[in-house]
């Protein structure tokens, strides 16, 4: 029989291709190789090649399965792919279909812990000028821990052995598993917002030891910047000693166990109260030497002679007075000694002068003029007095109303007021009035003229 | 009294505060820069501060407070008993 050469569709192949792979190969198996054009797809999924010295070999990891991967693949690190080996008929490839994917040589999370702090330091969340200072007598202490296991017990205990005094808030969250960093910063910027009503001072987020998945929520992101982003500053108390966390870098102190926490969040009561005995030492101290001090002066002064003999002041003055007063008296007579010299030879001098003689005859020659200009005053007086006596008479003798003596009168009209002097100047039956001599009025009426 | 209105404001004074202040007074006086008589003023502050001080650290809380997420008052509850 002849064999025909069969034909066969694309379709056919592939199918043929992907059952002799299921047959051949293992359902599952893990590949070494090296990363080489990873692309993280908006989508999720994961497109890259393991490659070798030899050969690559295309892989795709879906979203769902990525998720679970801690670390940050990176081109050219060496891994460990753990997955199938299908065909993708429509593109006409083999692929490793990855499930899980780990670093080679160290862990995964080991990896995706030291990818996070390298990001987080570059960016310079862990510098010290982002650093708090923790108060140094806090009142109000809040702590962020799981309110089961012994971590809460120990942080409490560790504050209450050292400091008792001040307040403590609890303020309970899971501190492993799914969701858990989100959570743990949920509940620190909660605190944060409510702080004003809450007043603490400090928080300490913590939990106990455990193996690097245990602690793995400490190593988040999300977590790291809710610690960055606290307004209050924060303790974190994650582990072992030896267990250090994104959390213990990002923080403004960090305790190395939760039992350690009191000793950094807290001082020592006993310490302080040493501290305050010795202040008080110090406060009596320094204010009995001051008033100390202050006696000694006064005693000194008290001890000076102006206080034990103080009316000596009073008899030195005393004494100068005398002194002064002596003085003044001697200084005086000998003035008005010199002054009565002086006197005395003033009144000698005039003395000499005989005044009282020449004053005599000064009066007498004064008196002598006295009477001449009285005699000659007089002689001009008469010779006055006559000629005021010839004008007197002469003036009389003027006088119009020496006529009426001789027998003569004014007659006017009454009832004008004017002389009459002649005929026209009345009327019969006006009233004449006459003044006489001796000044008598004769009051007539005119009968005819 | 001016005596009786201190201790009233000294009641409110955190012990940071209260710390803070002793420190001032104890280097006021020792600087001995101020009169005889504000330094017995300032002894007896210095003296009533310790004593506040004393009385804040031998008072133990024996509480812890308990909050929780979005509550506007907080809850007490005795603390927990190993």
């Amino acid at each position: 029989m002849r064999k025909r050469t069969q034909i066969y569709t694309v379709s056919q192949v592939n199918s043929l291709i992907k059952v002799a792979l299921e047959e051949n190969l293992p359902s599952r198996l893990i590949v070494r190789g090296e990363i080489s054009d990873f692309k993280h797809h908006t989508s999720g999924h994961c497109y890259f090649s393991l490659k070798d010295q030899n050969g690559i070999l295309p892989c795709v990891m879906w979203a769902s399965k990525f998720r679970n991967v801690k670390f940050s693949p990176e081109d050219g690190m060496a891994v460990l792919a753990t997955g199938h080996i299908d065909v993708y008929t429509v593109g006409g490839k083999y692929q490793l279909y990855v499930d899980k994917l780990e670093p080679e040589g160290v862990g995964a999370l080991q990896l995706a812990f030291e990818q996070m702090v390298k990001k987080l330091q570059a960016e310079g969340l862990f510098d010290d000028v982002h650093k708090k200072p923790i108060p140094t007598y806090p009142d109000r202490i809040g702590i962020l821990t799981s309110e089961s296991g012994a971590a809460v017990h120990d942080i409490i205990d560790s504050i209450r052995h050292r400091w008792p005094c001040v307040k403590l808030l609890f303020y309970p969250v899971p501190v492993q598993g799914e969701g858990a960093a989100e959570k743990i910063a949920a509940a620190l910027r909660d605190i944060n917002r409510r702080n004003k009503k809450l007043k603490l001072n400090v928080l300490i987020v913590g939990r106990g030891g455990g193996s690097l998945e245990d602690l793995w929520a400490f190593n988040e992101e999300v977590l790291a910047r809710a610690i960055f982003g606290s307004k209050i500053p924060v303790i974190s108390a994650v582990g072992h000693e030896v267990d250090v966390t994104v959390a213990d870098f990002v923080a403004d102190a960090r305790a190395s166990t939760p039992t350690k926490a009191g000793v950094v969040a807290v001082p020592d009561m006993q310490e302080v109260l040493g501290q305050l005995i010795s202040i008080e030492h110090r406060l009596t101290g320094q204010t009995k030497a001051k008033v100390k001090l202050a006696q000694q002066n006064l005693q000194t002064i008290l001890a000076s002679w102006v206080f034990r003999n103080p009316l000596s002041i009073v008899f030195t003055a005393e004494e100068r007075l005398d002194e002064l007063d002596m003085r003044m008296i001697e200084a005086t007579k000998v003035l008005l000694a010199e002054a009565r010299e002086k006197l005395a030879a003033s009144y000698q001098q005039i003395i000499r002068i005989e005044p009282h003689r020449l004053l005599k005859n000064k009066t007498v020659e004064l008196n002598n003029w006295q009477n001449r200009v009285n005699v000659g005053i007089s002689a001009i007086v008469g010779d006055c007095r006559l000629q005021l006596t010839a004008k007197a008479n002469r003036l009389a003798g003027l006088n119009p109303k020496s006529v009426l003596h001789r027998g003569y009168s004014i007659t006017t009209n009454k009832k004008t007021g004017l002389l009459v002097k002649n005929i026209e100047d009345v009327r019969i039956g006006d009233y004449l009035m006459t003044e006489l001599a001796d000044q008598n009025l004769i009051e007539s009426k005119v009968t005819k003229k | 009294m001016a005596g009786k209105k201190q201790k009233d404001d000294l009641g409110e004074l955190s012990f940071e505060d209260s710390i803070k202040e002793l420190t001032n007074i104890v280097s006021k006086i020792e600087q001995g820069q101020i009169p005889l008589q504000d330094s017995l003023q300032q002894y007896e502050k210095g003296m009533a501060l310790i004593k506040h001080c004393r009385t804040i650290l031998n008072k133990a809380e024996k509480r812890i407070e308990k909050i929780t997420r979005e509550e506007a008052s907080e809850d007490e509850i005795p603390d927990k008993n190993k």
